[in-house]
């Protein structure tokens, strides 16, 4: 076993792991952060991508016990409690979620390109977006929120009340 | 005798609404967030893989899977497998304590290998351990004794393409008696005559490949022993009612001692109809023998070699045709290659007989389908489900034909399609709601088919456009495979909020949202008072397999007749509490419910359902609805099959480089009559997403095989989709209105029908792109990768 010490969403976790664990199943299964999600497990489908120290990494193909110091951002801590992050609402917004297996993934691809391009042109979403795979088709409307998001974040909103979200969003009719 | 009163309920509220534009309704047609899009934007498990969190002291199943694709089994011995760290237990085809089988049409598909092997993904043991990794690692200690039989990969080793019959062979079905699975033939008017008199006829073979779903989460299952010696399941199903039909069979339980339940699904496609049956009856099988939960989580590349694929076809066309472009018979032979078992594919070979002369008016016609077993994965149900395999020569023909006859092939196709009126090569009168007419007119028009197929003939340097058109017609739901019915149950709450319940499941796919906005509107409540619940075989009524482009026509009729009900019940005690002159001049639009002449005086909703409750008025509702039973004739192939008909017509627009071979779609055009546009977010998700799918069928995906029978891409490295890169830079989406008066609404469906003719309109455009006449007829398989244009380019003689 291995003690590692990782940051994943602001929280510290001290954790002994065997030295070939992958940072997808401690994710998941050890600290229960299901939005990580696991659809080939080499490197391919791209839903697992987390960010490893602000860097988009698929967390099925690193060892946890290779990581120690690391800070982790999933989908789930994108926002603080009770609020969400303007890249989740842009993807309400742009309609696309059909399965939503792949979701988690490209919302994690946007926050990585959007840390580093504040307004990426069509060629640049989609070079960024090819990293992870999307077999209900909603890629147009994927790059569609990577647009509205880079609006909210140029304007500086960057959190929202999740309750207000809620309200607005939740089985309402979207004006087109 | 009177009608029932769902035909009723249902044909009222078409002839009422008919003539109201979908955009003035309140929910119908509109872009409503789905119920589940903020729970999946916010990363909540919802999938059945995610709920293993919540599960204490699992043991784990892995499925030992033969190496061999045909060969005898002798023995197993799984001693050495026992004795491994960790490992509970091996089960074999003996310890199964009801029937060995989960066949999904006929029996003829063991859960766990006995005698025999027939392709490489049959199971031969269930090792069970503590921890995944150890029981996979057990899993190479079972030691199987195989008798090597002779591998068939290719059907027409075993069928004559010329006579059809069966040639002798080593049988892979020998409790069968013949590895034939099935026939079905068309036998319309006078073929040879029409042939002899025919001023042009054109012929080709044709190929179209096996495709597999890929969808993005593999299949998982979890099952929970209960005290009564009962078992429940969640697993990853899109037939949560078949499932628990399979898995009591494998436990030799009644149904209602197994609990099937199917949370969301990371997509599905018609993929996950048979595997769920099998991952559900492997784990409730271990559940139960272990009373502990059972846990199996498919890898990739256990998902590609363990679940059914689009079935593999070659074909050989035949088309008549007068000097002025009428059609006057197609002539052809279709063979299936069926893998292993049979899955689905009686019912894909049916649907392909059926779809086997495309939307036109055809009055002399034969048409064999034949479905073959051969040492592969089983073909059985994908998006379309046939369709596509028939679409894809059918309409290469017509574009063989347009070429021949020196016609547009729009006019060509305008020339022959289907009209209200007419009758389809079965002799089913279409008396109403056919809309292919125009959605050519509308896919010409959006695409602007008549300046790009100028401006592109014109073109001149190595890389070439090209703009090609395949339309298709799709039978609606399940047509005569089977009883086709559908429920749904609608409990409003003491606090107004309401309770929906449908055995029907969402892949991904939003039905479930079609079914609550028809929900919405008839009740007049926002879409935000309504809750549903995952479909659940003890909770959710049967509302039918989830299949077949049948959610929002058939789930939705069951929907509006329980919401109508109730309706016509609140209307009464509003107007009595109102003093409104009659029911019918209630106003709901919750939280305010009024008289339609004096919305001053209103009521709440709540207050409404607070009254109803005191004064006794049934506040839950079961709605069902059952479609009048399909005609065919198995000598003739005539009757009506399906109750009604999706038409669609796709043009696509290519770029197609003469130096590498390298084709790309830069436009697509997407124009389906659905009847009544539902949900407008989904039907467009399903315009688009559809034609990616298919455009991955049509340009990249296929399987290949060694000649062990070995499947050789069985990753996402090697089977490729398409990636946000590979999508066009632009989409035309438009939706024809030609109602169904037995649909809610008028409402036809869009799952399957978005796939059906995406291949065959790029590879016209390929050939337009081309300007070869030679070309056009060595355009006669996909995928249309790089090095098969660039080859067919060669050959044909095309240069920059």
């Amino acid at each position: 076993m291995v003690k590692v010490t990782l940051t994943v969403n602001n929280v510290k976790y001290e954790l002994d792991v065997p030295p070939l664990e992958r940072l997808i199943d401690t994710l998941r299964y050890r600290l229960g952060f299901t939005s990580v999600k696991e659809g080939c497990g080499r490197g391919e489908c791209g839903s697992c991508i987390v960010l490893v120290n602000g860097n988009p990494v698929h967390s099925c193909l690193a060892l946890t016990s290779r990581l120690d110091g690391a800070e982790i951002t999933t989908l789930e801590g994108l926002a603080p409690a009770g609020k969400m992050h303007a890249i989740q609402v842009a993807y309400i917004e742009a309609r696309g979620v059909q399965c939503g297996f792949c979701t988690p993934g490209f919302i994690m691809v946007t926050k990585a390109l959007l840390d580093r391009v504040s307004d990426p042109d069509d060629k640049t979403i989609r070079e960024w977006h090819s990293s992870v795979l999307c077999r209900c088709g909603s890629y147009p409307y994927y790059s569609e929120a990577v647009k509205r998001a880079a609006k909210y974040l140029k304007e500086g909103k960057v959190y929202f009340d999740e309750r207000e979200v809620r309200e607005k969003y939740h089985l309402k009719v979207l004006a087109r | 005798m009177s009608k029932p009163d769902y035909l009723e309920i249902v044909e009222e509220v078409f002839y009422k609404y008919k003539d109201k534009k979908t955009e003035e309704f309140k929910y119908l047609g509109k872009n409503v967030v789905r119920w589940d899009a903020i729970a999946k934007i916010t990363g909540q498990p919802v999938f059945t893989a995610d709920l293993l969190n919540l599960v204490k002291n699992p043991v784990f199943v892995y499925s030992v899977r033969t190496k061999y694709a045909h060969a005898k089994v002798k023995g197993v011995d799984y001693s050495d497998a026992l004795k491994y760290p960790g490992v509970l237990a091996v089960f074999t085809a003996k310890d199964v304590p009801g029937i060995n089988d989960v066949g999904y049409v006929i029996p003829d598909q063991p859960l766990l290998a006995d005698r025999k092997v027939r392709y490489i993904g049959d199971t031969v043991a269930l090792v069970v351990a503590e921890s995944l990794e150890n029981a996979r690692e057990a899993g190479e200690l079972v030691q199987v004794d195989y008798e090597p039989l002779k591998v068939y990969l290719d059907p027409l080793e075993i069928i004559d393409p010329e006579t059809l019959e069966e040639k002798p062979h080593e049988l892979i079905h020998d409790e069968r008696g013949t590895d034939i699975l099935t026939r079905y033939k068309i036998r319309v008017g006078d073929v040879e005559k029409a042939f002899k008199e025919a001023a042009v006829v054109v012929e080709n073979k044709y190929e179209t490949p096996f495709q597999e779903h890929a969808y993005i989460e593999p299949e998982a299952a979890i099952a929970i022993p209960e005290p009564d010696g009962g078992v429940t399941i969640y697993a990853k199903t899109q037939c949560p009612f078949d499932t628990r039909k399979a898995v009591a069979n494998v436990l030799g339980l009644p149904f209602n001692m197994v609990r099937v339940i199917a949370p969301a699904l990371g997509g599905g496609f018609g993929g996950a109809e048979d595997v769920g049956n099998e991952i559900a009856a492997k784990v409730a099988l271990v559940a139960t023998r272990l009373k502990r939960p059972a846990v199996l989580i498919h890898t990739r590349e256990e998902s590609i070699i363990g679940h059914t694929k689009r079935h593999r076809t070659i074909s050989w066309y035949r088309h008549a045709a007068a000097r002025d472009g009428t059609l006057l018979a197609v002539e052809a032979k279709v063979i299936l290659d069926k893998g292993a078992y049979a899955s689905l594919g009686p019912f894909v070979a049916w649907r392909a007989v059926v779809h086997s002369t495309g939307p036109y008016k055809v009055r002399n016609a034969k048409v064999d389908v034949v479905a073959v077993y051969t040492n592969k994965i089983p073909g059985g149900a994908f998006r379309g489900f046939g369709n596509p395999q028939v679409t894809f020569p059918v309409e290469r023909q017509m574009d063989l034909l347009a070429e021949e006859l020196g016609m547009d092939p729009v006019e060509l196709r305008l020339k022959n399609v289907l009209r209200n009126g007419d009758r389809t090569v079965h002799g089913q009168l279409l008396d109403h709601g056919v809309g292919a007419e125009e959605v050519i007119k509308k896919a010409v028009e959006l695409s602007g088919w008549y300046e790009k197929r100028r401006l592109y003939a014109s073109l001149t340097g190595p890389v070439r456009r090209g703009i090609g058109i395949a339309i298709f017609y799709h039978g609606n739901s399940i047509g005569a495979e089977g009883a086709d019915y559908s429920s749904a149950s609608v409990i409003i709450q003491r606090d107004g909020s309401i309770i929906f319940r449908t055995g029907l499941t969402d892949m991904g796919q939003g039905s479930i949202q079609g079914l609550i906005n028809i929900l919405a509107e008839v009740l007049g409540v926002p879409p935000n008072y309504i809750k549903v619940e995952a479909a659940d075989t003890a909770a959710t009524p049967d509302a039918g397999p989830t299949v077949a482009s049948r959610s929002t026509a058939m789930g939705g009729n069951a929907t509006l007749v329980a919401a109508y009900k109730l309706r016509q019940r609140l209307n009464k005690l509003a107007a009595e509490l109102l003093g409104c002159g009659s029911p019918d001049d209630v106003v709901i639009e919750a939280p305010k419910v009024y008289c339609k002449d004096d919305p001053s005086h209103a009521i709440t909703w709540r207050e409404l359902v607070e009254q109803a409750f005191w004064k006794g008025v049934p506040l839950q509702e079961f709605g069902f609805y059952r479609a009048p039973p399909a005609e065919w004739d198995e000598e003739t192939g005539t009757g009506a099959p399906y109750f009604t008909y999706t038409y669609g017509a796709i043009v696509s627009d290519v770029e197609v480089d003469l130096e590498t071979g390298v084709v790309r779609v830069k436009e697509a055009t997407t124009v389906y009559d659905i009847g009544r546009v539902i949900n407008r977010t989904g039907a467009e998700l399903h315009a688009i997403g559809g034609y990616i799918q298919g455009m991955g069928y049509a340009l990249m995906e296929d399987l290949y095989y060694d000649s062990e029978g070995r499947l050789m891409n069985d990753n996402l490295s090697t089977y490729h989709i398409p990636t946000a890169r590979d999508v066009p830079e632009k989409f035309n989406v438009y939706f024809v209105e030609a109602g169904y008066y037995h649909a809610p609404f008028g409402a036809k469906g869009l799952g399957e029908p978005s796939i059906v003719a995406i291949a065959p309109s790029i590879a016209n455009a390929v050939v337009n792109a081309l300007r070869s006449k030679q070309a056009n007829k060595l355009v006669n398989k996909h995928p249309l990768t790089p090095d098969y244009v660039y080859g067919l380019i060669k050959k044909a003689g095309v240069k920059p």
